[in-house]
C-alpha cells in the first residue's frame, strides 16, 4: 500500500491540473465534476450565452419597469428597487457579454483553416476582454447609489466600443478560416491532378492540353478567391472603435468573402471538368 | 231585288258556330306567340354562347430520336486514381455549396448600455 500511495498522489494531482487550453476565467467551479467540465465545447458554450441573453432581457425589462416607478413617484422604496434592479441587470449585461465571447472563443478553436498565431492572437485578445467584463461585474456589488451605477454602465458602453472590433473581427477570421479550409483543399486536388495529368502526358496515349487548361483556369480562381478574402480582411482591419455603425463594415467584409467563396464554386466546377476530359477519349 | 238583313236574320246566325271560329283564331294566335317566344329566347341563348373556335390541330410529325451523345472513353476512365479523386472533388463541392457562411447564430447580441435616471 505504501507503494502505490507516492503513485496514486500523482494521478491525483494529474486530475486536477487546469484543462490544457482554456484560461481560467472560463473555468467552471470546482463542484462540477471533471467529466462535465471537459465536455465544454461551443455547443455547450453558445447554450450558455442564450440562457445568460434570456436572463438578460428579463432583467431589463424589470429594470425599465422599477426606473419608470421611481422616476413617476420619487419615493425612498422606489429608488432602492431602481437600484438593485440596475444592478442586476448591469450584472446580467456583462454576463451575456463574457458568455459570448466565451461561445466565439469556442467556435474559433472548432473553425479549421486558421493559423495558430492568428488564433493564439485572438484568444489572448478575447480573454483579456472576458477577464474586463468579469471584473466589471464584481464592480457592481460595490455601487451603492444610482449615480454610480450609472458611471459603471458608461465605463461599460466605452469599452464595448473596441470589443465590438474584436468581435467582428473573430467572427471574419472564423468565416475567412472555413474559406482557407476550402482553397487548402482544392489546392491539394489541383496538385493531385496535375501528378496524374503529368504521368498521363508521358505515356503519350491521351491528349493534356484541354485538362491543363481547366486546370489552370481553376488555379486562376483560387487566386481571385484569396484576392477577396484579403480585402475582406481589410475591410475588418481599418475598423476604428469611434465608427459609428461597426456592423455596416462587417457586413461589407461578409459580401467580400461571399464573393471568394463564389470563385472557390467556380474552380471547383473546373476541377470536373477536368475529370470529365481525362475520361474521355481524345 | 235586294234582301233586306234585318236584325232578326243576325239573330238567326247559329251561335255555336262563331265561339268556334274565335277558339280557332285565338288558338292559332297563341301558338303563334308561343313559338315566337321560343324563338326568342333560343335566339338569345345562341347569341350568349361563346364562339366555339375550331382549333386547328398540327399536322402529326414523327418524333425526332434525340440519339445520347456517347463520347467514347479514355483510358483512364476507369483508373482507380481519377475515380477517387471524382469521389473527392463531389464530396468537397457538397461541402462548398452548404457552407454558413453568415453565421448568423453569432451575431453580436443586442444590448442597451445608455442608462440614466432622468424624464
Amino acid at each position: 500500500m505504501k507503494k502505490l500511495l507516492p503513485f496514486l498522489l500523482i494521478l491525483l494531482s494529474l486530475s486536477i491540473r487546469p484543462l490544457r487550453g482554456i484560461p481560467s476565467e472560463y473555468h467552471y467551479p470546482l463542484s462540477i465534476p471533471l467529466a462535465r467540465a471537459q465536455e465544454f465545447n461551443f455547443n455547450r458554450a453558445y447554450s450558455d450565452y442564450l440562457f445568460n441573453y434570456n436572463q438578460y432581457r428579463q432583467s431589463y425589462n424589470e429594470y425599465i419597469a422599477a426606473k419608470e416607478a421611481y422616476l413617476s413617484y420619487q419615493t425612498l422604496a422606489s429608488k432602492n428597487l431602481a437600484l438593485e434592479k440596475t444592478s442586476k441587470m448591469l450584472k446580467d449585461e456583462d454576463g451575456v457579454i463574457r458568455t459570448y465571447l466565451t461561445a466565439l472563443r469556442m467556435k474559433l478553436a472548432e473553425t479549421t483553416g486558421i493559423s495558430n498565431d492568428e488564433q493564439n492572437i485572438l484568444y489572448l485578445k478575447l480573454d483579456s476582454e472576458v477577464g474586463w467584463y468579469g471584473k466589471h461585474q464584481a464592480s457592481l456589488s460595490s455601487a451603492a447609489t444610482l449615480e454610480d451605477l450609472v458611471d459603471s454602465a458608461k465605463k461599460m458602453a466605452d469599452k464595448y466600443q473596441t470589443t465590438e472590433i474584436l468581435i467582428y473581427q473573430a467572427l471574419g477570421t472564423i468565416l475567412s478560416g472555413k474559406e482557407i479550409n476550402f482553397r487548402d483543399q482544392l489546392n491539394n486536388k489541383i496538385q493531385q491532378f496535375k501528378e496524374k495529368i503529368g504521368e498521363i502526358r508521358q505515356r503519350g496515349d491521351k491528349e493534356t492540353a484541354l485538362a491543363e487548361r481547366w486546370l489552370l483556369e481553376a488555379e486562376n480562381r483560387l487566386t481571385r478567391s484569396q484576392e477577396k478574402q484579403f480585402a475582406a480582411q481589410q475591410i475588418l482591419a481599418k475598423m476604428k472603435s469611434s465608427d459609428s455603425n461597426k456592423n455596416q463594415s462587417y457586413n461589407k467584409a461578409q459580401f467580400a468573402i461571399e464573393e471568394s467563396h463564389q470563385y472557390l464554386k467556380e474552380a471547383n466546377s473546373y476541377l470536373k471538368e477536368v475529370i470529365r476530359e481525362i475520361k474521355s477519349a481524345n | 231585288m235586294p234582301t233586306e238583313i234585318t236584325n232578326q236574320d243576325f239573330e238567326n246566325i247559329p251561335v255555336g258556330q262563331g265561339k268556334k271560329t274565335t277558339f280557332v283564331f285565338a288558338g292559332i294566335f297563341g301558338s303563334l306567340l308561343v313559338l315566337l317566344l321560343a324563338a326568342a329566347i333560343f335566339l338569345s341563348f345562341q347569341q350568349g354562347q361563346p364562339i366555339k373556335k375550331i382549333e386547328t390541330k398540327p399536322t402529326p410529325t414523327p418524333t425526332p430520336e434525340f440519339k445520347e451523345e456517347i463520347i467514347p472513353p479514355s483510358p483512364y476512365a476507369t483508373d482507380a486514381a481519377i475515380l477517387k479523386l471524382e469521389n473527392e472533388i463531389k464530396s468537397l463541392d457538397q461541402q462548398i455549396i452548404s457552407a454558413d457562411l453568415k453565421e448568423a447564430s453569432l451575431n453580436p447580441p443586442v444590448l442597451e448600455m445608455k442608462i440614466k435616471f432622468e424624464k
